[in-house]
């Protein structure tokens, strides 16, 4: 790396050469403010509010456009730049609304808090503002099916159109009209469709651009906690950001809010898929499995707790295990965690050659620009990967096509006595079973448990229903498509009765009379770094898996580039009243049932 | 009382954008003429590099329409490899470019500052009153447009009109207007005075 050394402030500050001033304010700490400047888009210089004063230059310079050379003096509180700042933001607020009470950007505005930073006092504009398309929040109009767009908070600096052009691919926005005409536009207000429109509201420095998921849902100041995880809606394995909103236990509504990406160069830069982002809903939706049930001797099924539930698969699966070969198959979906795999994988070995199973997930093509720089694979579940590591037969691997039409054959032919189907993704995540449902309702297997999520047609005509967890509510590896072994940390606590999937079968395993000595995650993780040694797993046992933070300081710790203009928000934030978000400190895992006998 | 019940969260409810499109026209091809003419501006550029006839484009449209139509924008987004959002924002950017249909006229009043402080805007309310058309509109007869402009270069002789992108008449006063429209509905562009040149007319000031 050839460096230059430049002074900032009076701080001497050493960069990789070819960085701009601005990058190396931002490295150093200096404080400029900026909008138009992206660390993941390219530059524009269209804002003007990050003008520097450099020495032996004739003029003030935009110092996103400005690059590094060695020896330049760079300040940034001059009295010359400091007044031409302030009236940048005076001509900035010239016609922005001062809507932000009602605005979904207020509290984690970047013009809000640069214009109490570095702007005027006071606005000298007394004339009417000019406006779009209507005042206040009618003012929103569509734009596309997952956003809304307020034309008259727009300050124009071109972050959507370059996200659109550079990342998506298909420059679907543009500035219509000139000068004070300027405006975000699509063509023919067709609105932006794209699979990674959500972004649009992440690069937006002001409330021009929400998202119809998030609008009016929250606050900053209500979303005290935020908890950094892993997205497992396709095998991308992208980097994100729960957050959640503090409320008492007893008020309505849910507590996960919005998921936002989190800076993974590797793997999903600054940016994630509307796949991942709004597709959340079903952790805290109306189908969740909240009890066992079990299907009693009238054939109806019935709500009940764990210790009977697994003594019935304990009865259920010990009948079928005599079997023959190949009597009790389980199913595996591919959005199980590498812990769920590993303890399932004990258990058959356990059981011999009575037990098989078979992965299985759903694909689907994503219809995504030629030229987009962010693609979404085409398989939907998050560790294909790592059941091929931990060696379940995954067919033709991540990309491939999976098959069950083995297992729908011996169903068929009768051999089989008994399926088991581990699912803690959303439901139909696994691909289609609806076949199975069927054969087990025409008797053939005799019995069918599904260990899920969310109640679907398969988990009513399952004989014994296990409610499992959401990624969003266990600690767990997945394992990406690029190899990657990633930690996706537990954010919520599971709803009802649901638990831990790899406890739920450790308990399985004990019904059946096979003891497996985990007793927490961690045992599992290490006996995976052993059991895997000198490769991506050897040393999973070491992972740490985030917990809820405060959000100020997520905020202060998350996105490098995009540090330090945090550090005015969430100062004095009253705490809210009885919500029982677990932090770091107050999180205990009391959910695992203890081991004990069954029968 | 609730917050603010007359606003109405519900999406359904937003409302589209008020902004006025342009119509759609008809769908736009080139004639084979125009086609080969854009074939061989394109080629003055590197194959990747299409988008770079864009103007060229968009000005035979206009030779051909008129004006550039919606349908149009699509056609020339095909030809040049960009998007129609692409081709509106330079159509909408650049003036000498009509969204909707113009007359067989179109004044141009200059309307910055030295023809501004000649009264040009005198001269666009005359122009106005004598065609029954607010400015950016276009007579009954569809004879006249009436739009303002940026500076014409012209600022000595101000206040200046251009006609057609391609045709003056300078030094325009208000009480000139009706005899300059009569004029330009009798003799069409040749009825205009042109560049007039320093000392062309009394009162100019020889240079």
């Amino acid at each position: 790396m050839e460096a230059v050394s430049l002074t900032i402030d009076g701080v001497p500050v050493t960069v990789e050469k070819g960085r701009t001033v601005l990058q190396a304010a931002i490295e150093a700490g200096v404080r400029v403010p900026y909008y138009c400047y992206h660390p993941g888009l390219d530059i524009d210089g269209s804002c003007r509010v990050c003008i520097v004063k450099i020495e032996k230059m004739p003029k003030l310079q935009t110092s996103c456009s400005t690059v590094c050379s060695e020896g330049m003096v760079v300040s940034t509180t001059d009295p010359e730049v400091a007044d031409a700042r302030a009236a940048v933001f005076e001509f900035l607020l010239i016609n922005h609304p001062l809507d932000c009470p009602v605005c979904d950007k207020g509290g984690e505005c970047p013009l809000q808090d640069f214009s109490y930073s570095f702007g005027p006092d006071e606005s000298r504009m007394d004339f009417p503002r000019r406006v779009f398309d209507g005042e206040g929040v009618m003012a929103d109009v569509d734009f596309g099916p997952t956003l809304m767009l307020n034309r008259n908070r727009c300050i124009l600096c071109t972050r959507c159109i370059r996200f659109m052009r550079e990342i998506d691919g298909d420059a679907q926005i543009s500035v219509a009209d000139r000068g004070n005409g300027s405006e975000i536009a699509t063509f023919d207000e067709e609105g932006v469709h794209s699979l990674l429109s959500g972004n649009l509201m992440d690069v937006c420095p002001v409330g021009a651009i929400t998202t119809r998921d998030y609008r009016f849902k929250s606050r900053p100041w209500d979303n005290p906690a935020v908890a950094d995880t892993v997205c497992t809606m396709c095998s991308k394995g992208c980097h994100t950001s729960v957050w959640l909103k503090g409320k008492p236990e007893w008020a309505r509504g849910s507590k996960l809010v919005r998921i936002t990406p989190r800076l993974a160069p590797e793997i999903n830069g600054y940016w994630m898929c509307d796949i991942g982002r709004f597709g959340y809903h079903w952790v805290e939706g109306e189908r969740r499995l909240v009890r066992p049930i079990v299907r009693g001797a009238d054939g109806a099924q019935a709500a009940a707790g764990w210790h009977d539930a697994l003594r019935t698969v304990g009865m259920l699966l010990g009948a079928a295990r005599e079997g023959g070969s190949g009597a009790l198959r389980f199913v595996v979906s591919a959005h199980a965690a590498t812990e769920e795999m590993f303890v399932l994988k004990g258990l058959m070995e356990a059981l011999g050659e009575a037990a098989a199973a078979t992965v299985h997930w759903q694909r689907s093509e994503k219809d995504q620009p030629a030229a987009v720089k962010f693609t979404i694979p085409v398989t939907d579940a998050p560790n294909v990967n790592g059941a091929r590591d931990l060696g379940y037969a995954v067919g033709a691997g991540n990309d491939g096509v999976p098959d069950l039409s083995a297992l729908q054959q011996a169903v068929n032919a009768g051999s089989v006595k008994a399926v088991y189907v581990v699912d803690p993704g959303p439901a139909g995540s696994i691909g289609d079973l609806s076949w199975l449902a069927a054969a087990r309702t025409a008797g053939r297997p005799a019995v069918l448990i599904v260990q899920a999520v969310e109640s679907s047609p398969l988990t009513d005509a399952a004989d014994v229903v296990l409610p499992g967890s959401a990624w969003l509510e266990k600690d767990g590896l997945f394992t990406n498509d690029q190899g990657r072994v990633q930690g996706a940390s537990r954010a919520l606590a599971p709803p009802g009765d649901a638990r831990d999937d790899w406890s739920i079968l450790v308990d399985v395993a004990h019904a059946l009379g096979v003891t497996l000595g985990y007793a927490q995650a961690g045992d599992v993780r290490k006996a995976i770094a052993e059991a895997l040694p000198g490769g991506p797993y050897a040393d999973v046992d070491q992972v740490t898996f985030a917990r809820p933070v405060k959000a100020s300081h997520w905020l202060r710790t998350s996105n490098p580039s995009e540090r330090w203009k945090w550090d005015f928000m969430f100062q004095d934030l009253p705490p809210v009243k009885g919500h029982s978000v677990q932090t770091e400190q107050g999180y205990v895992d009391g959910r695992v049932l203890p081991l004990r006998p069954v029968g | 009382m609730s917050f603010h019940p007359q606003m109405d969260y519900a999406p359904a409810r937003f409302h589209r954008s008020a902004r006025r499109l342009a119509d759609q026209g008809e769908p736009f091809a080139f004639t084979p003429e125009r086609q080969a003419a854009f074939d061989r501006s394109v080629a003055r550029y590197p194959a990747d590099r299409r988008r770079s006839a864009i103007l060229a484009a968009l000005y035979l449209v206009q030779e051909q329409q008129g004006y550039v139509s919606r349908q149009a924008m699509r056609f020339v987004a095909t030809q040049v490899a960009c998007t129609p959002a692409e081709v509106e924002d330079v159509v909408t950017y650049y003036v000498m470019y009509y969204r909707r249909p113009v007359g067989t006229y179109v004044l141009a009043v200059c309307r910055t500052l030295s023809c501004a402080l000649n009264g040009a805007e005198r001269v666009t309310e005359a122009l106005a009153e004598a065609l029954g058309v607010e400015p950016g509109g276009t007579d009954a007869t569809g004879t006249f447009t009436l739009t303002e402009f940026e500076c014409l270069g012209a600022c000595d002789r101000a206040p200046v009109v251009m006609v057609n992108n391609e045709h003056w008449q300078e030094r325009l006063t208000p009480d000139r207007v009706p005899r300059f429209l009569e004029d330009l509905r009798a003799r069409g562009l040749a009825a205009l005075g042109g560049c007039l040149h320093a000392g062309a007319e009394p009162g100019d000031r020889a240079s």
